[in-house]
């Protein structure tokens, strides 16, 4: 421990908003009231009046401005510097995007409005929805779920309808071992029993392990393609025909959709059913969690089970009309969202979309999967790449050369944030042990890809050198490594006044 | 294209190093007869200067959002948004930060989250809460499938005054579910807590909302009784604002409490991205569905935050984990905590009374003054339900010739409650907007009563 850390040791960087405040300051003022005052005891029967308000924090406006801006900066963030979290696809958020998101017009909008009221929001829905449907090729797009493992949900929802019109819903859905966490998740929640099926040495989904697994009781397939691993599936064309002739669904996982976009349309390729991550491929800020969406879209055939309502079109309305919710779907899954999703970040999405064109979102595509390349060939000869051969938009290396030396993929992550660059994804996909999962995206420059082997360079010439000297990583962030296991050992979720 | 920082030059030297000769080597793994032939029909690219203007002609093109004096609520309520909100929220060092996967340099958005959960905690009541959740009605619906978890039951009782929009997202997630979910009759727009008494059983999840679809309060007090001696599990669907001076459901005996954040600092923004809140008893943490924030210390010992508890997630637990959710609301849970931080204990409280005698002020100018009435006799918060002789979407459409939107229409939540209008009322509106109401109602009553 260096002697300034121990100084500073017991003490926190920023105290919570509870411990700022002083009682009686304001930090908001309201407009008068111009009505008679009703105080609660006056119109709440006896039994319902709360005896004393919430303890919330009572803190003067330039404390709060001062206390959250300070938090402010301890956050890493892609406007500062890269942030190559594979699967999670993490690119530059243009500004514009946020100016129109902001705007009055879209953000004053009641969703009980009358689609009358309401219909430029329709529009610029139906027209993503159309965008979309051109991006991956698929008939239709609902655009309702709010992130992409609602879409997933959805997905299923939507397989499990589909197989029930025919007469038999079916129990289970095949997964590859690379896949999200959230497919397992989502399927059970769809009342589906998960099947893995596994990967072969080349990384890609084995087809004779799959044709084992598929029966009569496979209701869908999950696909992430091009895979956890960056990798397309070659053979993708087999394993989806032999889907179809067991009268499975094959559903895309389209969190890699940053890969294909003008290059190859999952609809084309033969999927039914999709999801798209409008805060991935399409540059909606990540806000720190979220918030995302996650819209569906299906082949023809499957449109009936839509998420309802659904942003739709119709000429022959009366002008002023023609868009509208479609609210009469009746062999819908129903609703994923209270209202219509996260239209905000559907704005941002359409901007984007717009700002590039078709030829430029294709040109997004390339970048993106040079990026990689670049980085994997400039990385492949100092950590094991996780397979052969080029990569799509990501690609997987394992530290085991490293651990063996004495440092674990996680110590290199925290060493990288002493580099002021975010680590890369860690320990997934789960079948590549100590597994750094990189995407650097297509907003990255050179001199960025640069800057980000250079520190990869150094950090395994540390590790040969003195892989010990990583177990005191990170040294130059606000707080030093922080411990995981007290943390869900002695849990402390909310602050407890003193 | 300004978002790609590379030239012509550089990707040459790239391909160079990488050592293909053409991009399209690069793309050796992708089977020629899938790849894609021409070009993506999609328009562009466009300037920021012609986007602003297609948007801004789109923006232009909702009615509602520019010209319509609004009492439309239901759930989503247009209240005053403070600029702090908006300075904080449109930091990049936030808005441009990914999920906290790595702790060190994320501490701002961990902190903050974590200040999130305790604010809801005291709101509710309860020992805990999670890092947000979609929306109210998602959230509802993972409070459902977390009761169910907890009980081992097997059925939900809701009543009819929740919220349709709510019930929608609730029958989605459940149909997959063994679950059954049954409706609680309902009596003047309120439970009907005898029906209730004898529909209620051991292991049951109950869900009560409080105020209701139709702004009544629920007889809580008896609900969570009830739900005490039968041995079921009470979900509390709940209005945050009125947490400032209704009990919170600790108090009434809810295990789970969740709700709609959105009035605390977000726009209605056509409905979404909202704010779903989910709170719990700390014994039922282990079950609860999506991200927790811990706090912890460093390896000097110093405090931090952390995502804890991640065993329960989907990247961890997968086909075994409580909930799929893994992106949720981040910023708009950081929207909500910087409101409730500027507000404070009083200021909070002094919204939610104003608010509470704005509608009452209202209803009181609707019903003396145009021989209207109110739908339903019980007490209410912020919004109350008016009967109308005509249906509520003929009184909506011609009071929007007026620009007034008068409320949200009933019959679209019940085609037996087509004569009825929700009014909804925030600090926003005046005195003179409660008053230019109540005469434009009146106006519409009396049409229909000549006609």
């Amino acid at each position: 421990m260096s002697e300034e850390r121990k100084r500073q040791a017991t003490s926190v960087v920023e105290p919570t908003i509870f411990e700022l405040g002083v009682p009686g300051h304001p930090g908001h003022a309201l407009p008068a009231l111009d009505v008679p005052r009703l105080e609660p005891e006056d119109v709440l029967p006896d039994g319902f009046v709360r005896p004393a308000p919430p303890a919330l924090p009572e803190v003067s406006e330039p404390e709060v401005v001062r206390h959250f801006t300070r938090l402010a900066e301890l956050n890493h963030h892609v406007d500062r510097a890269i942030y190559p979290l594979g699967s999670c696809t993490m690119k530059y958020n243009p500004k514009i995007n946020e100016e129109m998101a902001s705007l009055p017009g879209f953000t004053g909008l009641h969703p009980g409005f009358d689609d009358a009221d309401c219909q430029g929001a329709i529009a610029l829905m139906v027209e993503l929805a159309r965008h979309l449907s051109e991006i991956s090729g698929l008939a239709a797009v609902s655009l309702q779920p709010p992130a992409g493992a609602s879409g997933e949900l959805a997905g299923m929802l939507m397989a499990k309808a589909w197989h029930t019109d025919q007469g038999n819903p079916r129990s289970k859905v095949v997964v590859p071992d690379s896949a999200h966490g959230t497919n397992p998740a989502s399927l059970t929640l769809a009342g589906y029993e998960a099947v893995e099926t596994s990967s072969g040495d080349d990384g890609r989904i084995d087809v004779d392990a799959f044709r084992k697994v598929v029966d009569d009781e496979t209701a869908a397939v999950m696909i992430t393609n091009p895979s956890t691993l960056g990798i397309f599936e070659t053979r993708i064309a087999d394993i989806i025909e032999i889907a179809h002739e067991r009268g499975a669904l094959v559903y895309l996982d389209g969190a890699n959709l940053n890969a294909c976009m003008g290059l190859v349309r999952p609809g084309d390729v033969g999927f039914d059913i999709m999801h798209f991550n409008l805060h991935k491929t399409f540059s909606a800020p990540h806000g720190g969690g979220g918030p995302g969406s996650g819209p569906v879209g299906v082949r023809s055939g499957l449109e009936p089970y839509l998420p309802s309502p659904l942003p739709s079109y119709d000429p022959g309305r009366p002008e002023g009309r023609r868009y509208f919710m479609d609210r009469d779907r009746p062999r819908s899954i129903g609703a994923v969202h209270g209202y219509h999703g996260n239209f905000l970040v559907m704005v941002k999405a359409y901007a984007y979309i717009l700002a590039n064109g078709g030829v430029g979102l294709r040109k997004v595509s390339e970048d993106a999967v040079l990026n990689a390349n670049y980085l994997k060939a400039k990385l492949e000869g100092l950590y094991d790449a996780s397979h052969e051969g080029h990569c799509q938009h990501e690609f997987v290396l394992s530290a085991e050369r490293q651990k063996e030396q004495g440092a674990r993929a996680l110590d290199i992550a925290k060493r990288l944030l002493d580099h002021g660059i975010h680590a890369p994804t860690v320990y997934f996909p789960l079948i590549v042990p100590e597994a750094l999962m990189i995407e650097p995206t297509e907003s990255e420059s050179r001199r960025s890809l640069d800057a980000f082997v250079e520190a990869m360079i150094s950090i395994a010439g540390e590790i040969e050198e003195d892989p010990e000297a990583l177990a005191g990583a990170p040294e130059r962030t606000p707080v030093g490594r922080l411990d995981e296991s007290r943390a869900a050992r002695e849990l402390d979720v909310v602050w407890e006044d003193e | 294209m300004p978002y790609l920082p590379h030239t012509d030059a550089d990707r040459a030297e790239m391909l160079r190093e990488i050592g293909v000769s053409s991009f399209e080597d690069l793309l050796e793994s992708i089977p020629t007869d899938l790849r894609m032939t021409g070009e993506l029909d999609i328009p562009g690219p466009f300037s920021e200067e012609e986007i602003g203007r297609h948007l801004g002609k789109l923006a232009a093109g909702n009615r509602g959002a520019n010209c319509l004096l609004s009492f439309a609520g239901g759930g989503i309520y247009d209240h005053h948004v403070p600029a702090v909100v908006r300075t904080i929220t449109s930091m990049p060092q936030f808005y441009t930060a990914y999920t906290p996967y790595q702790a060190e340099v994320s501490q701002g958005t961990l902190q903050s989250i974590y200040e999130f959960q305790t604010m809801i905690a005291r709101l509710t009541g309860l020992d805990v809460a999670n890092a947000s959740l979609y929306d109210g009605a998602s959230a509802t619906a993972e409070a459902a499938l977390m009761g169910l978890d907890v009980t081992r039951g097997a059925r939900v009782l809701v009543p009819a005054t929740v919220s349709p929009h709510v019930k929608r997202v609730l029958r989605t997630y459940l149909a997959s579910s063994a679950a059954d979910l049954r409706e609680v009759p309902t009596r003047d727009g309120r439970i009907d807590v005898a029906a209730l008494s004898g529909e209620i059983s051991e292991n049951d999840v109950v869900i009560v909302q409080h105020p209701n679809a139709l702004g009544l309060l629920e007889s809580v007090n008896d609900v969570g009784e009830l739900a005490e001696r039968a041995g079921a599990l009470l979900v509390a669907s709940v209005d945050p604002l009125s947490l400032a001076v209704l009990r919170p459901p600790a108090d009434y005996g809810a295990a789970i409490a969740v709700g709609e954040g959105q009035c605390l600092g977000s726009a209605p923004s056509y409905g979404g991205p909202l704010l779903g809140f989910l709170a719990a008893e700390r014994r039922h943490i282990r079950r609860m569905p999506g991200r927790i924030i811990g706090a912890t210390v460093d390896h000097d010992g110093r405090r931090g935050y952390v995502m804890t508890l991640q065993t329960r997630e989907q990247h961890i637990r997968r086909a075994r984990a409580t909930s799929n959710i893994c992106t949720n609301q981040g910023l708009v849970a950081l929207a909500a905590a910087v409101y409730m931080s500027l507000l404070g204990r009083n200021g909070f409280r002094e919204t939610a009374v104003h608010v509470m005698s704005k509608a009452h002020y209202a209803a009181d100018a609707i019903t003396q003054h145009t021989g209207l009435s109110l739908a339903f006799p019980g007490p209410f918060f912020r919004e109350f339900v008016v009967e109308m002789p005509r249906p509520a979407s003929v009184i909506r459409s011609e009071l929007s010739r007026d620009g007034i939107c008068p409320g949200v229409d009933c019959g679209t939540y019940d085609p037996a409650l087509e004569r009825c209008l929700l009014v909804s009322v925030t600090e926003r509106h005046t005195r003179e907007d409660v008053d230019t109401l109540a005469s434009a109602l009146g106006a519409a009553a009396a049409e229909g009563g000549s006609a």
